[in-house]
């Protein structure tokens, strides 16, 4: 056999191959198109629609819904009360997720029970979280009330004020995320070889010099995904402020998420709701769409 | 050591001190809950150590007569088929986009991401629509058609990472021995991805388990799952705590073997670049 006969045959082997993948992915392709692409082009479509769940339609279509978007004063406070949480929250959870991982690692070594005992809240299903929170925020349920009161010291009701409400939200979701922050962050410190540290000390550096010349830089990648990605999912916010305020108090807890839950489903108003979510999606798509670059490149 | 000064262990202290404050955040609410559970409804808004014996098991019974348990039950019917059918659909095809040399690959993460990523509330208006026109609201056939936009890219995305660990030199052996691709996928690739894809099952499963948003808006009360069944406990003028943590207690405990199983896994799969 040739050179060039074996090299035709290994392209014939090889397109066999590719139309074999191909045919693996069929099955998703198509499902995926059945679930999400049909209903995400129904929500486009809405959107430019003036579909009410009572009234029905005329099927006059137009940009009528993203004209009244960008003048929406409660769009933007629902903008506003959604940055916040998303700030606040995440800010919080890397924080907290990265000094217990480092503190698991560095300080306390391998300690199991620590470990699971800190995993618990990521087990806890949203609605149980907001549920349990809500009684910790009920000033008359609460053992943390009960508490303070022993001291004649009146924790004030954090669900009645616009900010206490957002704290409320950010501890809630804060209890039950930083563990995932915690998972990844350890497993980054853990695939640190052992070695660069020890050449470090053995060139006279100090272990705080060490963490924060050697260790730290080579977080940054974990960092970085692990904000990303609880800012993306902190976007979707909706069973706590469900649960924990409705929204309340006034709309001050009212995130664009939740905001278009209410528009949709309680004014029954589809084609605006439709059209927030349009605006979230478009959001979303830029972010993933940086993540995924991001993904390649680390990956490649 | 060198490090074996007085400030070292001065830090040490304040490591191990700054741990166990984070660990009371931690234990907290998972202590309070359990409490709850156990309080009799009169002494509920007492504080409880002023009353500790004032225990019950009342709110464990209630429940059981309560429609709660078939919640649960709706919530692991749920769970379990749209997790079983993601990843029939899934797997292979994760397998194909970790393996193929298609070029559109880049696009094909990137939509997989935004599908994780989207807002619930995108997909959950047209699809409500949909059904209140087809009659599917309440039925399990729509809720779990519905739970595959939250499974499918999910299974599909950590599976194409786990193939993509498993070495190409296996695969090509295979077929040079003469195996079809799908004989290479079946006896050669999914078993080198196994802890991958109990992995990417568990995950599915915990995704489906902790939806509210969709169960809220396209179950009524025959297929009504467990997150929204609980809310079911408040009524409008009062909240009845002891069924709320029971329920709690209840929603979490089936799930936490699957987490403990499945924690190591949940950073490989969720994000392919940290490599630990």
């Amino acid at each position: 056999m040739t050179s060039s006969t074996h090299l035709k045959t290994r392209g014939r082997a090889t397109a066999e191959l590719e139309g074999g993948y191909r045919r693996m992915m069929l099955p998703a392709v198509f499902a995926v198109g059945l679930f999400a692409i049909i209903p995400l082009a129904g929500m486009l479509a809405l959107s430019f629609s003036d579909y009410h769940l009572l009234r029905g339609t005329n099927w006059e279509f137009g940009l009528k819904n993203f004209v009244r978007l960008a003048s929406d004063k409660r769009l933007m406070n629902s903008v506003y009360a959604m940055a916040i949480l998303s700030f606040f929250g995440v800010a919080t959870q890397v924080l907290i997720g990265a000094a217990i991982a480092v503190g698991l690692s560095k300080i306390v070594g391998r300690w199991r029970l620590g470990r699971v005992l800190f995993l618990l809240p990521y087990a806890v299903p949203h609605v149980a979280v907001a549920l349990i929170w809500l009684s910790l925020f009920t000033p008359t349920l609460s053992p943390i009330n009960a508490f303070f009161d022993i001291f004649g010291i009146t924790v004030p009701s954090f669900l009645t004020t616009k900010n206490g409400a957002l704290f409320a939200i950010v501890m809630a979701d804060t209890w039950t995320n930083f563990p995932f922050t915690m998972l990844i962050i350890l497993a980054a410190l853990q695939g640190i070889s052992p070695d660069l540290e020890e050449a470090a000390a053995l060139d006279g550096a100090t272990r705080v010099k060490t963490f924060f010349y050697i260790t730290l830089p080579l977080l940054i990648p974990a960092f970085l995904m692990v904000t990303l990605f609880r800012f993306i999912d902190s976007l979707k916010h909706f069973p706590m402020i469900f649960v924990m305020t409705k929204g309340g108090p006034g709309r001050s807890t009212q995130a664009t998420n939740y905001y278009a839950y209410i528009q949709t489903f309680q004014n029954s108003n589809v084609a605006y709701g439709a059209a927030i979510a349009v605006t979230l999606f478009v959001v979303a798509a830029f972010i993933s769409f940086y993540v995924a670059k991001l993904n390649q490149r680390v990956t490649s | 050591m060198i490090d074996n000064t007085r400030s070292f262990r001065v830090k040490r202290v304040f490591g191990f001190g700054m741990m166990w404050v984070l660990l009371f955040f931690a234990a907290l609410p998972t202590v309070w809950v359990l409490i709850m559970s156990f309080r009799e409804q009169s002494v509920m808004f007492e504080a409880f150590w002023k009353s500790p014996l004032a225990v019950t098991l009342d709110n464990y019974l209630g429940i059981t007569r309560s429609d709660f348990p078939k919640a649960l039950l709706n919530s692991f019917i749920c769970a379990g088929l749209s997790t079983l059918l993601a990843m029939i659909v899934g797997v292979p095809a994760g397998f194909a986009l970790a393996k193929s040399r298609l070029s559109g690959k880049f696009y094909a993460s990137w939509l997989l991401l935004l599908l994780r990523m989207a807002p619930p509330v995108g997909f959950v208006i047209p699809l409500f629509l949909l059904y209140v026109n087809a009659g599917l609201i309440d039925s399990y056939f729509g809720l779990i058609m519905a739970y595959m936009t939250l499974t499918l890219p999910l299974i599909v995305w950590s599976m194409w990472n786990s193939f993509a660990q498993v070495p190409d030199e296996l695969i090509e052996a295979a077929i040079m021995d003469g195996a079809s691709l799908g004989k290479a996928f079946l006896l050669v690739a999914l078993p080198a991805a196994r802890p991958g894809a109990v992995a990417a099952a568990i995950l599915g499963f915990l995704i489906v388990w902790n939806d509210f948003f969709y169960a809220l808006i396209i179950t009524r009360s025959s297929t009504v799952t467990a997150p929204v069944a609980v809310m079911n406990f408040i009524s409008y003028d009062s909240v009845d705590w002891g069924s709320i943590a029971v329920a709690s207690i209840a929603l979490t405990l089936p799930i936490l073997p699957l987490m403990v199983i499945a924690n190591r896994y949940i950073v490989q799969s969720l994000s392919g670049a940290v490599k630990g």
